[in-house]
């Protein structure tokens, strides 16, 4: 899962997950959807550009 | 002393401090971080959890969702009426019961009071599939940051120095610092170089003109000098959404007060002693 907040700055980052997965798997630049969720400073960039999600994969071992 | 806000809605603020020390300056900044209390989830009763995570990450998770926070409804459980069992004065109390396949959101918090609802909704807690459940009670309580981050109602929060930039005569004009400038702060003016209009106050006093200006090979000394204004800084402060950002502000001003207030009072009482 994403994490609820920015490591460094505590900003809560996860509400912008959703969409950002959604619009840079749709091959938009990461750039601009990041500046369009309004994440200025690079600590809070990197949360998203940097996260891989596994939940899914880990469904069948509940 | 002074207080000049260049913005400020509910969620951030930008202002000038004029006329303080360095000392109190940090002291505004870390009294805003670390002194101001919001309310967190602090205990979580898990009845049912058969999701991938584990129950302390869930609790982890919960604890860092920012809850609004009405400090004129709730206070501390340390010294409460209650006796620290809990109480609807010290404690806030949520439910959540959600059944997969899907997403569990902040908002799938039910509060039992509506005013301490969490301040986002969209912050996934927890990804559920097929035949996966969680059913759990939380319970927050008030803090501050100093003992734990979740407990802080800000998120950026720091100053810099107000910066002085000075241009000398032997300037020639080379643009060598406007190239160099990564804020964009200098502009050319007839031969010369000046500070954009409403740019100075991004200039992050790296010195990187300087630099560049010292390389041109105008001499020993560069022609521009960055210095920083003496009792003057710019603060920006973010709030998670607990609570407005004045609300923030005054509040850690008042703690200050009243800290130097008791300091002076702790000060007098010695002295007295001592004079007796
Ligand atoms: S100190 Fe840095 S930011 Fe400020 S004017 Fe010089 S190059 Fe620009
Ligand atoms: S680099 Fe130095 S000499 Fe060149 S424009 Fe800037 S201040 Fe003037
Ligand atoms: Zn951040
Ligand atoms: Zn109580």
């Amino acid at each position: 899962m994403i994490p609820v907040r920015c490591f460094t700055c505590g900003k809560v980052i996860s509400t912008a997950w959703e969409e950002f997965k959604e619009r840079r798997d749709a091959g938009e630049d990461p750039k601009e959807v990041l500046d369009d969720l309004g994440l200025e400073r690079y600590c809070c960039r990197r949360m998203l550009l940097t996260h891989k999600e596994v939940v899914e994969d880990l469904f069948p071992y509940q | 002393m002074e207080i000049a806000f260049a913005h400020l809605d509910e969620r951030t603020a930008k202002f000038v401090l004029s006329g303080a020390t360095p000392a109190f300056a940090n002291v505004l900044r870390r009294a805003m971080i670390s002194e101001v209390p919001t309310l967190a989830i602090e205990d979580v009763r898990i009845y049912d959890n058969t999701s991938v995570l584990f129950d302390e990450i869930l609790a982890h998770r919960l604890g860092l969702i920012p809850l609004k926070t009405d400090l004129s409804c709730y206070g501390p459980r340390e010294g409460c009426g209650c006796g620290g069992a809990g109480c609807p004065v010290c404690t806030a109390t949520y439910t959540l019961s959600v059944e997969g396949p899907r997403t569990v959101y902040s908002s799938d918090l039910i509060p039992q009071d509506p005013n301490a609802a969490p301040a986002e909704e969209n912050i996934p807690i927890v990804e559920l599939g097929e035949d996966q459940k969680v059913v759990l009670e939380a319970q927050a309580v008030i803090g501050t940051g100093k003992e734990h981050a979740k407990w802080q109602p800000t998120v950026a929060c720091g100053y810099k120095n107000y910066p002085a930039i000075r241009i000398d005569e032997n300037c020639d004009g080379c643009g060598m610092c406007i190239d160099e400038c990564p804020r964009g702060v200098l502009a050319a003016d007839s031969g010369s170089v000046k500070v954009v209009e409403g740019r100075l106050e991004s200039c992050s006093l790296c010195r990187l003109c300087e630099r560049a200006c010292l390389a041109s090979g105008i001499g020993n000394e560069p022609a521009i000098h960055i210095d920083t204004e003496e009792g003057r800084f710019i603060f920006v402060v973010e709030s998670d959404g607990s609570m407005p950002v004045s609300e923030i502000i005054e509040r850690a001003l008042q703690y200050v007060q009243k800290r130097s207030d008791d300091l002076v009072e702790v000060v007098n009482e010695i002295t007295g002693e001592v004079a007796e």
